[in-house]
């Protein structure tokens, strides 16, 4: 009886201790991700990577800038795609100048931003992430006949919004 | 994640004999279903607690870009949004709409990028540099050195550079003081202070990031004391003298100050930190640089205010019109201390008194205490530190100038961020709550060809040319009359006025604004205001403003267009004076001669080389303005390396 007791009350902790455990691993990402802009972005991008069950909000913001590093390549690559088959000299001019804000992104932004998060430094991770998004409104921009409608659209935007939550993120480590 | 397993009653004969007594069968039974009870209503309480949570109803519209810029913030309080304020527009999602039919997304070409370089401002030939480190006099040389990326136009890698200089304006580049060679700053050579000893020896301390990402203070030294351009730099093989105390968390403990001795004779130190949300100075006793001790309190600290970064401590003279060595204390005396606020990227200044015996400082009005009231610029300028220079009996200040433009143009310009002109810092008498900072009067020696313009008559609403031939490097000094009659007829009103939330220049009040329109193109199209908006209360008081407009400084889309500014306190019988620095990218601005400064990053597409042009205007809609000024052209500074020849000394 008294064992039964016992091994009762054990089961019982233990079952405890892990709702504890995996309620307060979610509970970050929600709270982290409500000091954002972008809440489902941000709760959407986290979950999917497995290193977020244990990451610290530093951790987390590590997640996120990987997450625009790997867009930012991707849309890069759909650039590049379109350059090589482009008529219009509007429009290649304009993907030209998102080569560039594409190449700064994943070789300045994205790698000073996960260095300052790493050195404790977050202030540049802060106005790196910003960069980021500025780079891919700056593309957006460009296609000066098709503002918010460009062939690189959902490339745009996501890059952008993600370099917004990475830019909230990084704020909560000041 | 809620556990919804169901704990699954254990059957009654899982214990032994299924034909004991059933009394005590009972009693466990009851114990384990109340067990079970417990811990099902728990769980389901805990279900209810997280479903709510995991709702997609909470947030932010997705549109939204959510607010992003800190707005200069006029007020005497701490500015409401702590996003950061480069280079991103608090407007709404740009891209879903385009801001401006005019704008270019990628105008930059060599021409324009090269135009940018300054002339004679101090910044290494290539690549990132920020934060001023261990400024000092010695030997006949003003030295500096600077958290400098030797790889790349962004931050990281971070090293000391040194450059040298007579007279605080020619520079002469030196090799790297500090690089990252040891465990305790292998991840950064961060940010020190110089302290010059009675027997005229130099010590530095300095922040490290060490292998493990902690932050430490080391001592280093120079490795030969004779050699007066202290080219080698030694660390103290002890090192790190400081590690982070008790209660201060390992990315929390940096950027040590220049040292001060105590009236027992010890050297005094102080060290920004934090405590949860709450900005702290730490405060430490040494005799020999090498062992501290920690004051049981804080020099200071404010809530709300986030971690201080480049802490600066020092005195001001409330009668004398010289600097004070860190050490002097006395009744005539003033202490200031400033902080860097990481949350904000803004810098903070308080005055107040010195408590020499427990180490603690009090400010004069805490309502401007630090973090919370007045700034050293309303403009880019972070991570400033002052130093007494002997040489002159002054106290200097350097403060960094970052960009504000896109990186993708700082990559392709090959550089990244300038230093201000040092500047003097002075106890304001007439206001006894600002400090007033001048240029060096070094600086004159750079001035050539002089035009003078006397009682220029600028009426409401009009812009007037003022030829001075090119206007990319100028010295300007003004002064401007508003007439008397619509100051006094002008009926007040309760509406508030702040810079950065104003229109601008387009923006129209009775009394302003009116000032410069410096690196403006002949159409106008490309113009960077500088100028004052005076405000009347429905007291009949006079309120005036002093800004720079950046929201047509260029045509380019990826640059700032924020409007920096601040309240000038002008007192009775003085006119409005105005001095500024156009150095090609960088403009800064002096109010009542330093009370109010505003330093700004200006990168036009058009309004470069010679069709930059200068400017009057006045688009106030009742007052009149007389303005004379006396305006230079400026030499280059000529910022090179150190002649190889003469380094053989």
């Amino acid at each position: 009886m008294t064992k039964i007791i016992s091994l009762f009350i054990l089961e019982a902790v233990f079952c405890f201790t892990f709702f504890t455990v995996s309620y307060s691993d979610i509970n970050l990402i929600q709270t982290t991700c409500k000091k954002t802009p972008f809440y489902d972005l941000c709760v959407l991008t986290l979950k999917s990577d497995p290193r977020s069950s244990t990451a610290d909000v530093s951790g987390l913001a590590r997640i996120v800038a990987d997450s625009v590093k790997a867009k930012a390549i991707a849309t890069l690559n759909q650039i590049s795609a379109l350059l090589k088959s482009v008529k219009d000299p509007t429009l290649e001019k304009a993907l030209e100048g998102c080569i560039v804000s594409y190449n700064t992104i994943i070789q300045a932004d994205i790698p000073v931003a996960i260095d300052a998060i790493e050195k404790n430094n977050p202030k540049f991770a802060v106005q790196s992430a910003a960069d980021a998004g500025n780079e891919a409104q700056a593309c957006e921009n460009s296609f000066a006949e098709k503002p918010s409608n460009s062939p690189i659209f959902s490339g745009n935007k996501a890059v952008h919004d993600l370099s917004v939550v990475l830019q909230s993120i990084a704020s909560l480590l000041l | 994640m809620v556990d919804t397993r169901p704990f699954l009653p254990v059957s009654s004969h899982a214990g032994s004999d299924p034909t004991g007594p059933s009394e005590n069968r009972r009693k466990p039974m009851k114990l384990q279903l109340s067990i079970l009870f417990v811990l099902l209503t728990v769980g389901f309480f805990a279900a209810l607690l997280t479903s709510n949570n995991g709702s997609d109803n909470g947030f932010v519209k997705e549109n939204e870009h959510g607010s992003l810029a800190s707005p200069s913030s006029e007020k005497q309080l701490r500015p409401v949004s702590r996003g950061p304020a480069v280079g991103v527009s608090e407007k709404s999602n740009r891209l879903f709409a385009k801001d401006n039919e005019n704008q270019l997304a990628y105008p930059w070409n060599n021409s324009m990028l090269s135009w940018q370089r300054t002339a004679f401002h101090f910044q290494p030939e290539k690549n990132w540099m920020n934060d001023p480190n261990g400024p000092l006099f010695y030997k006949g040389w003003y030295h500096f050195f600077y958290q400098y990326n030797p790889h790349a136009a962004v931050w990281g890698d971070i090293v000391w550079g040194h450059a040298v200089s007579k007279d605080l304006i020619h520079w002469l580049h030196l090799p790297l003081a500090m690089v990252a060679d040891q465990w305790y700053d292998k991840n950064g050579v961060w940010t020190g202070s110089a302290t010059i000893l009675p027997d005229g020896k130099v010590v530095m301390l300095y922040t490290g990031s060490t292998t493990e990402n902690v932050q430490v203070q080391n001592l280093a030294y120079p490795a030969d004391h004779s050699d007066p351009l202290l080219i080698n730099w030694v660390k103290y093989s002890g090192n790190p003298v400081l590690v982070p105390p008790p209660g201060i968390l390992d990315k929390d403990f940096r950027d040590p100050t220049t040292a001060w001795l105590t009236s027992e004779g010890k050297w005094r130190i102080t060290i920004g930190s934090k405590i949860n949300k709450t900005g702290i100075a730490l405060v430490y006793d040494t005799k020999d640089f090498i062992n501290y001790e920690l004051l049981d309190g804080i020099l200071h600290a404010v809530p709300g205010t986030g971690m201080w970064e480049c802490v600066d401590f020092f005195p001001v003279s409330k009668t004398e019109e010289n600097g004070l060595d860190t050490s002097v204390n006395g009744p005539s005396v003033k202490h200031v201390v400033k902080a860097s606020l990481d949350d904000d990227r803004h810098d903070y200044y308080s005055i107040g008194t010195y408590h020499e015996k427990n180490g603690t400082w009090i400010p004069d009005e805490p309502k401007i205490d630090v973090g919370i009231g007045l700034r050293y610029d309303y403009g880019i300028y972070y991570a400033a530190k002052t130093f007494y220079d002997q040489n002159k009996n002054r106290r200097v200040l350097w403060g960094w100038i970052g960009e504000s433009d896109s990186e993708a143009a700082d990559m392709q310009k090959g550089w990244a961020s300038v230093q201000s002109i040092p500047r003097t810092i002075l106890f304001d008498k007439k206001t006894g709550t600002h400090l007033l900072q001048w240029p060096v009067e070094e600086i004159e020696s750079l001035r050539l060809k002089s035009y003078e313009f006397n009682q220029v008559k600028v009426q409401a609403g009009s812009v007037v040319p003022l030829d001075v031939g090119p206007a990319t490097q100028l010295d300007i000094i003004a002064e401007f009359e508003i007439d008397n009659e619509a100051l006094e007829k002008t009926t007040g009103s309760n509406v508030t006025f702040s810079c950065s939330s104003s229109g601008g220049t387009v923006e129209r009040g009775a009394l302003g604004p009116l000032g410069l329109l410096v690196l403006a193109d002949d159409s106008l199209s490309e113009q960077t205001p500088v100028y004052f908006y005076i405000a009347k209360g429905s007291d009949g008081k006079l309120k005036t403003f002093f800004c720079n407009d950046q929201s047509r400084s260029s045509v380019a889309s990826d640059v700032n267009k924020q409007i920096y500014g601040n309240l000038v306190p002008v007192l009775e019988g003085e006119k409005l004076s105005l001095r500024v620095l156009v150095d090609h990218s960088i403009v800064e601005s002096f109010a009542q001669g330093g009370r109010t400064v505003i330093t700004s990053r200006v990168y036009p597409t058009k309004a470069i080389y010679g069709a930059a042009k200068l400017f009057l205007f006045n688009n106030a809609t009742e007052a009149s303005v007389s303005a004379s000024l006396r305006i230079w052209q400026m030499n280059s500074a000529f910022i090179r390396p150190y002649p190889n020849d003469k380094e053989s000394q």
